[in-house]
């Protein structure tokens, strides 16, 4: 009887405790300074760190699956660096940005095959290619920054709707993101593709026995973190409308951190997309919060590392309350 | 058991108020005071000896002009975080902002905020492209100056062998013009062979072990010369690691670490960039500017001046009054000695900025 009484039991979304860190968050922040909860102010703050938090949903499959990557900053990077160059060697527009993306797919694909062909974690054989990637973006852009400045091509619908020129109520970068996140979303939850990255990530030999193919699935979500990466970075060219040699370089901590504050588990076997998008905004919110609250620079790592810690540690209480309940 | 997760989560929610309270108190505390300008200061990282002076000479600034000062910067040099923080400035309601460049993706988001009325000052590392005056040094010039000055110690046009040249930051604006002017003069000597430029990195530890594989890999190496401000330091370290090393040791900044490496005749030279000008500068222009509500959304450059620092002599910009080395040594060491020193240009080449404000291309001249 009080089984089914439990079972009918409205149940919050497992992103809850994540989503009340933040409105937690913003609420402090927006008490001491109204001005920061104005929505242009949240929609910037948003779309500043859209990209991060594109890269934070996809980087859910890897730890879903107990892996990490650690070169999708530099993909990000050389995949804008090929868009760059080929739009200034005058290739079309868009055929220029499917070409950063199709380089970013590839990238991801042999870190994939590296993984599975040398039987090594993700993390070992990233290490590496990172410095390739990072290393090949150098040579590419001669160690300086990609800046298309023919008036043509900053004419193109590309550049004017993602660097602020037309005017939306909502930045075009964080719609596009937005939408991705229901793709990423849906693809990991409601496909089998998905089903098969989170049985690899709560048992691999359980799921290789179980005749799912983890070398292929493997390769192919190291492919979608490349292609996602290879999209932040066409993004950031547009949305900045350059790229430099140091672009990508520091993306690494406060994507996996919003991942894993979004509620993603190193251990693997569980992600939430959502969660991640919600870590990523609370990761936003500590960089904006501590320039609104005025905390001098000497004082702000301090700070945001602990408030980080904060939240997760709110994010836990309410996640291990709910557990005893259920 | 509901009361309990009920009573944990507002112990959580007492909690994170409490330590963002707390935190807010570590904000200076005049920016309560309704008419009082608020200056954002936003610097490329957070925790070098070099950017210290600057941001130092910054917050002088703003007590003699009486305005309140925030600094912030990423912990890592990326220009998009540093835009963001510019970004998040602006949206807090700052007055002016001067900040750092040194990304090109930074351009049209700093155009976009002077274009949206809050006036911006570039201090150290140029944005080309940004409507904004610019403070900092004569890059290619200076490169130039440090590539003579060390062919000099090395024998001048007529010498031969290795001189191993380290960029910290490969492609950052500012560290390529340098690179370019010295290469430029060390190319004057045809026996000259230049080994790299390596990338040093930036942080210590990996800067120092950098300059020791270049040296192992080089060991007759005639000169080892450096862009950034941890080099000299570094240069000097690993000279004194090799007994009787003759290698000549140049390079930038006057941190205390690389006054150390000097004055222990480890390392040779180094150039200063006035790092106090450069922090003081841009506030003043700001504040000068609001005040005097004078637009100044046009690019122009504000020459930060070039120190020559050797063991033996040193010889600061624009006429300043001699100084000696154990002098320079003490004031890198202390706010007050710099702020008196420094207080003659004060009221003279900052006072005037207008007047000294030069076209853009100068800088790279």
């Amino acid at each position: 009887m009080s089984k089914k009484t439990k079972s009918k039991r409205f149940k919050f979304p497992e992103e809850t405790s994540v989503i009340f860190a933040l409105i937690l968050l913003v609420g402090i922040v927006g008490s001491m300074r109204p001005t920061f909860l104005k929505p242009e102010n949240l929609l910037n703050l948003a779309a500043s760190y859209s990209i991060s938090a594109l890269l934070a949903g996809c980087i859910v499959y890897l730890l879903s699956m107990g892996e990490i990557d650690l070169s999708f900053g530099w993909i990000l990077n050389l995949s804008a660096v090929v868009a760059g160059l080929a739009m200034i060697a005058g290739i079309p527009v868009w055929i220029s940005i499917l070409l950063g993306i199709v380089a970013g797919g590839i990238m991801g694909a042999i870190n994939g095959a590296l993984a599975v062909v040398m039987r090594l974690p993700l993390i070992i054989v990233t290490l590496g290619t990172a410095s390739i990637f990072q290393g090949i973006s150098l040579i590419s852009n001669k160690s300086g920054s990609v800046v298309p400045t023919d008036e043509k091509l900053r004419a193109n619908i590309f550049f004017r709707a993602l660097g602020g020129e037309i005017d939306t109520p909502i930045p075009f970068i964080l719609i596009f993101v937005v939408f991705s996140f229901f793709v990423l979303h849906f693809t990991l939850h409601k496909t089998r593709f998905g089903y098969r990255v989170l049985a690899i990530g709560s048992n691999p030999e359980a799921a290789r026995l179980a005749g799912i193919p983890t070398k292929r699935i493997k390769i192919l979500a190291c492919t979608l973190m490349g292609v996602v990466s290879g999209i932040g970075g066409v993004l950031f060219l547009g949305f900045r409308g350059a790229v430099d040699p140091s672009t990508g370089a520091n993306l690494l901590l406060p994507v996996v951190a919003a991942a894993i504050i979004g509620g993603t588990p190193l251990s693997g076997g569980a992600g939430t997309v959502w969660g991640s998008l919600v870590g990523a905004l609370i990761v936003g919110v500590i960089g904006v919060g501590i320039v609104f609250l005025g905390i001098d620079a000497v004082w702000s790592t301090l700070v945001t590392g602990l408030v980080i810690i904060f939240a997760i540690g709110v994010d836990q209480i309410v996640r291990v309350r709910k557990n005893r309940i259920s | 058991m509901i009361k309990e997760i009920r009573k944990s989560r507002w112990m959580a929610l007492a909690l994170t108020a409490a330590m963002v309270v707390t935190a807010s108190g570590v904000a200076t505390p005049a920016q309560a005071a309704p008419k009082k300008l608020t200056i954002g200061f936003v610097v490329h990282v957070i925790g070098n000896p070099f950017i210290n002076q600057i941001i130092e000479a910054a917050k002088m600034a703003a007590k003699d002009l009486n305005v309140t000062i925030k600094v912030t910067g990423p912990a890592g040099a990326e220009g998009d975080a540093q835009l963001t923080a510019v970004q998040n400035m602006a949206a807090s309601g700052v007055d002016g902002i001067a900040t750092s460049v040194p990304a090109a993706s930074m351009v049209n988001g700093l155009n976009a905020i002077i274009k949206a009325g809050t006036p911006i000052v570039q201090f150290n590392g140029l944005g080309v492209g940004v409507n904004a005056p610019y403070v900092g040094e004569k890059s290619v010039e200076s490169g130039r100056l440090l590539g003579k000055m060390v062919l000099d110690k090395i024998g001048g046009k007529s010498a031969k062998g290795d001189v191993i040249v380290g960029n910290c930051y490969p492609g950052f604006p500012v560290l390529e013009n340098r690179q370019k002017g010295v290469l430029e003069s060390l190319k004057k000597a045809p026996g000259v062979k230049i080994v790299g430029p390596s990338d040093v990195k930036v942080d210590s530890a990996a800067n120092f072990a950098a300059w020791q594989g270049l040296l192992a890999a080089n060991p007759k190496a005639l000169a080892m010369v450096g862009l950034c401000a941890p080099d000299v330091e570094s240069i000097g370290k690993v000279n004194a690691a090799v007994p009787g090393s003759k290698t000549i040791g140049g390079g930038y900044d006057l941190t205390t670490g690389n006054l150390a490496a000097l004055a222990n005749g480890t390392a040779h030279i180094s150039l200063g960039q006035t790092p106090f000008l450069q922090g003081y500068l841009p506030v003043y222009v700001l504040v000068d500017s609001i005040r005097s509500k004078t637009k100044i959304n046009f690019s122009g450059f504000l020459n930060s001046g070039t120190e020559i620092v050797t063991p033996t002599s040193v010889i600061e910009p624009f006429k300043s009054a001699p100084l000696t080395f154990k002098q320079l040594q003490a004031m890198s060491a202390s706010n007050k000695l710099t702020r008196a020193y420094y207080d003659k240009l004060v009221k003279t080449y900052v006072k005037d900025w207008r007047k000294n404000l030069a076209p853009i291309a100068e800088e790279s001249a």
